[in-house]
């Protein structure tokens, strides 16, 4: 699935005010392949959940409608949307495709 | 001797493997030589017998054969690991510090003299029995950690009694009651402890596989990352046999999902408080979160809905606050809970308490700190349900002079990140018009004082 450019806009800015506050050495990278969570995973539990907030608020700004990214729905998935910028960019598409 | 019972099972246990630190593994013969060794630098050293004194390390070979050479010493001993490292100036000078044993990365000790001089009223009256403390700290109701005086004696009694012995990870802190209980049920049935340097879910899932370690004790949030991280399907975890959780409320979601990724696994929650130490407990079954609580020692009843329990175990007092018992001694947790027979649905403490991935941030602390920040008119800081780490810190600000939205949140945002421990650090930050206070002019932090006000 192709990344909505403006989820990718939306992903980046968050990552941009997640950068805001980080030591300069562990500054994430602006790309889809960016691991977030898990295996060599840039964040922690609180880098995390500050992420997913961020990326909420932006998606709403970006496309003016509001969707959860953390919850019972996001933890039974098979494969984990948080694990790459990408991976959280198609589950972004997919909820956003469902509300349509 | 209070820690006779174990030197002598760790006699018996000779070469079985104690302690599993930086992957090297410590067997009980040589555990019991550096106690020894410890025990007998002490009689002959110039720490005098109830001395306060600060252990900074982990569990490590050497820090464990110093907490127990010390308690043996009849010290008063308050344990820190660098995970308090921002708090650390505070609890020397709450503990009254006086000497400093500081294990570095090889696990060698350096003794320090500190400006403290060991004086409190509690400390005599510990000094007068003989025994040896341990003072943990815990966080106070006006966010000022408060300092726990434990009877090392006491404490350690429960220990007496063999039980199972399983390979076990240390994932619980060094300086935690329940990293204390992990370390001490480990020790008194010779079982191997493996410890971590890094807490990160591949991490811990490596420790597993590799040392097939068996009893697994976390918190509920340590679960939810875990199955977010997918470590579990990187590693081989079918030498565990227990999944032990504790510290925070469970969400029956994340414990629905462990049972189904662990069916082998019995899954138990675990019940303590650093005032009156940990509970024995059982779960009604792995996806259940109904608990009973008690064990030797331990009593427990509900008033208004709270828990209390009287623990013989329990501290002797705040080191800085006044007690928290009732006249007749039951110590009052602050969690409501629900009771159905001998059984116990915990719901989370009763007050604003924001529970953090079983960390516990005091609203008025960061409200605190907020409040100095230029242009900032009123706070409220209060809690917002997360699935993954159970809350989040969140703030409304109101503004003194117009500022552009924005490049405020910015601003607080960075200045909170300098200066606080991460999980106190807001996730959210909104700027309002004015800050809602109730008919008491109090502010208010949950959405049930909304309700009521509204209704």
């Amino acid at each position: 699935m192709a990344a909505d450019s403006r989820i990718t806009n939306a992903l980046f800015s968050a990552i941009d005010e997640l950068n805001d506050i980080r030591p300069q050495d562990q500054q994430l990278e602006k790309s889809l392949d960016t691991v977030l969570f898990g295996q060599d995973g840039k964040l922690d539990s609180i880098g995390l959940v500050s992420f997913i907030v961020a990326a909420e608020q932006k998606i709403a700004q970006e496309t003016g409608r509001s969707i959860t990214l953390a919850d019972e729905r996001a933890m039974s998935q098979k494969n984990s949307p948080f694990r790459t910028v990408g991976t959280l960019a198609d589950y972004c598409s997919m909820l956003l495709a469902e509300g349509e | 001797m209070p820690v006779e019972f174990l030197l002598n099972r760790f006699e018996e246990a000779g070469d079985r493997p104690a302690i599993v630190w930086q992957d090297r593994v410590c067997n009980y013969r040589t555990l019991l030589e550096r106690t020894r060794y410890w025990q007998e630098w002490l009689e002959r050293g110039d720490i005098d017998r109830g001395t306060v004194t600060v252990l900074e390390g982990d569990f490590s070979p050497e820090a464990v054969a110093l907490l127990l050479a010390l308690t043996s010493h009849e010290c008063i001993i308050v344990p820190m690991t660098t995970a308090v490292e921002l708090k650390k100036k505070e609890f020397i000078e709450t503990a009254d510090g006086e000497v400093s044993f500081v294990l570095d990365q090889e696990d060698r000790a350096e003794v320090r003299k500190l400006s403290g001089r060991g004086q409190h009223e509690l400390y005599d009256e510990l000094r007068e029995r003989r025994h040896a403390g341990l003072v943990l700290f815990s966080s106070g109701t006006t966010g000022k950690s408060k300092a726990i005086l434990h009877d090392m004696v006491r404490l350690l009694k429960k220990y007496h009694v063999e039980r199972h012995d399983f390979t076990t990870l240390a994932f619980l802190l060094f300086d935690h009651i329940a990293g204390m209980d992990t370390l001490f049920y480990c020790l008194s049935n010779r079982s191997c402890l493996v410890t971590l340097q890094d807490r990160s879910p591949d991490a811990v899932c490596r420790a597993i596989e590799k040392y097939r370690v068996e009893v697994l004790p976390v918190s509920a949030t340590f679960l939810n990352l875990l199955i977010y991280s997918e470590a579990y399907k990187r590693h081989d975890l079918s030498s565990l046999k227990y999944i032990a959780y504790g510290s925070e409320v469970m969400l029956q979601s994340t414990l629905d999902r462990c049972a189904q990724l662990f069916p082998g696994v019995t899954i138990l929650q675990k019940y303590g408080t650093t005032e009156v130490g940990t509970l024995r407990s059982k779960s009604r079954s792995s996806d259940s979160l109904w608990v009973k609580l008690g064990g030797e020692g331990f009593e427990t009843r509900v008033v208004d809905g709270m828990l209390q329990i009287k623990a013989h175990s329990a501290m002797m007092g705040y080191l800085n606050a006044p007690s928290p018992f009732t006249e007749d001694g039951w110590f009052i947790t602050g969690d409501t809970v629900e009771q159905d027979g001998e059984y116990y649905r915990i719901h989370g403490r009763a007050c604003d308490i924001i529970n953090v991935g079983g960390e516990k941030v005091f609203p008025t602390e960061v409200e605190d700190f907020i409040q100095t920040l230029d242009n900032v008119a009123e706070v409220v800081v209060y809690g917002e349900p997360n699935p993954i780490t159970g809350n989040i810190v969140c703030a409304d600000i109101s503004l003194a002079a117009h500022e552009d939205a924005a490049e405020c949140i910015r601003r607080i945002k960075r200045a909170c990140a300098a200066n606080m421990q991460p999980w106190k650090v807001p996730v959210k930050v909104n700027i309002v018009d004015r800050i809602q206070l109730s008919e008491r002019f109090k502010k208010m932090r949950r959405p049930d004082d909304y309700a009521q006000v509204k209704g």
